[in-house]
């Protein structure tokens, strides 16, 4: 490495620990700093100025709801996780799904195409109200599980969504469909999990895969649609 | 484990709980940190449903993958505040209809560092938010605005050269000034 070649990659240091670097630019500092201790001490010397910036902004109070929303996911989720929940399994097309106890209603849908005239035939779900499904998403399985006035809904066998968009719930109440204000993204095992704050009058639970920060209307057809009993 | 008792616990003792997938751990986590986390959020995306948004998806994104985390390689809160901010400026370029910079590999976030060099920094850690305040304010306006127009903005330092009209080594060297001063102020005392 050249005096000059040093000196350009040293002053690009900041940048680099700021992200302002464009790949490329990053990629080839850091294949400098792995041959050069002298950046590297400057990088780690400079470091702790950068990760102390997000200590500088003024702070603003979270809304309360926030937390709620977010507990409430994170132990619905945890319900369904096989290691936190030893217990019996309904059994649906050959995939099984756990039960949630002290809930008021459950549906079971099986959201693939296969499965559509099991649903039609009335014979899925062992007596529990069945529908459902149109979609891309063969396999999917998804469960609304309502309490009182909101409910969750939690899905199996998703694919893996590509990093620019997120999954986002939508509920129909008569001819009217809207944002049930709910973003989210699978798990790594294909599951996932997503609250629906008021369900009073909804016929249908709908899921589709909407751009990140999520849309005003629909913009995909339903990964799986759940028509719950009326 | 209860609630109570997840409180008595460091963050680097509660990352393994959350990773059995332990609500009352995540929501000591939450605790401790969705007040600064929301409060980046916002200050990079400027909107407090946006901002919702954002800390929201963080923090579910830490709580599936909280057994990633390794202790070794930085702490808690320098872990979950890049995943915050990488989330609020991917939401920003979005929006802004640029190419998102910044990939979604949370593992990136940790650096890789020699134990040794941890010490120093988790004691920097420890400085309040007024004291790096007030080594932001020190600064000369024109460093401080490239250092925020990248960390709080996300954008390139071509980019920022283009938005303020000087070439691109006047940024980066205004860059460079202006965490070398930072990173003076906190060190007083320390080194």
């Amino acid at each position: 490495m050249s005096e000059n070649g040093h000196d350009r990659h040293r002053d690009e240091l900041a940048a680099y620990l700021l992200g302002a670097l464009e790949p490329g630019e990053a990629a080839e500092l850091e294949r400098h700093l792995a041959g050069c201790e002298e950046c590297r001490t400057e990088l780690e010397w400079l470091r702790p100025a950068v990760q102390l910036l997000p200590e500088s902004v003024e702070r603003v109070e979270p809304p309360p709801q926030l937390r709620g929303r977010l507990m409430e996911q994170v132990r619905a989720e945890a319900a369904s996780t096989p290691e936190s929940r030893p217990a019996r399994r309904w059994s649906i097309g050959g995939r099984s799904l756990r039960p949630v106890a002290g809930l008021a209603a459950i549906v079971l849908v099986v959201a693939a195409v296969a499965a559509y005239a099991i649903g039609n035939g009335g014979s899925g779900g062992g007596g529990n109200s069945t529908t459902v499904v149109s979609g891309h998403s063969p396999g999917v399985v998804a469960q609304v599980v309502s309490d009182g006035d909101s409910g969750t809904l939690h899905l199996a066998n998703l694919h893996r969504l590509p990093p620019d968009e997120v999954l986002q719930a939508w509920v129909q109440r008569g001819e009217r469909v809207e944002s049930a204000k709910t973003l989210f993204v699978p798990n790594q095992d294909g599951t996932a999990s997503a609250t629906i704050d008021d369900m009073d009058g909804v016929s249908t639970v709908m899921v589709t895969a909407e751009p990140r920060g999520g849309s005003v209307q629909p913009t995909s057809k339903p990964i799986a649609s759940v028509s719950m009993p009326q | 484990m209860g609630t109570s008792k997840a409180e008595r616990l460091a963050d680097e003792e509660l990352m393994p709980r959350i990773g059995e997938k332990d609500p009352n751990a995540f929501e000591v986590f939450y605790d401790r940190h969705g007040g600064v986390a929301y409060s980046l959020a916002y200050r990079i995306v400027g909107e407090r449903g946006a901002a919702e948004d954002v800390t929201q998806e963080a923090f579910i994104s830490i709580w599936r993958s909280g057994a990633r985390y390794d202790a070794a390689r930085g702490s808690v809160r320098t872990w979950m505040l890049g995943i915050v901010r990488n989330r609020a400026i991917d939401f920003l370029r979005s929006k802004a209809g640029r190419a998102p910079k910044l990939d979604f590999n949370d593992d990136s976030i940790l650096e890789h560092r020699p134990a040794a060099e941890q010490t120093e920094s988790e004691a920097l850690q420890r400085e309040t938010a007024q004291e790096v305040r007030g080594a932001l304010d020190e600064l000369p306006g024109e460093q401080a605005k490239v250092i925020q127009l990248a960390y709080f903005g996300g954008f390139s330092h071509s980019e920022i050269a283009g938005m303020l009209g000087v070439p691109l080594g006047t940024v980066k060297g205004r860059m460079r000034l202006g965490l070398e001063k930072i990173r003076g102020e906190l060190a007083e005392g320390l080194t």
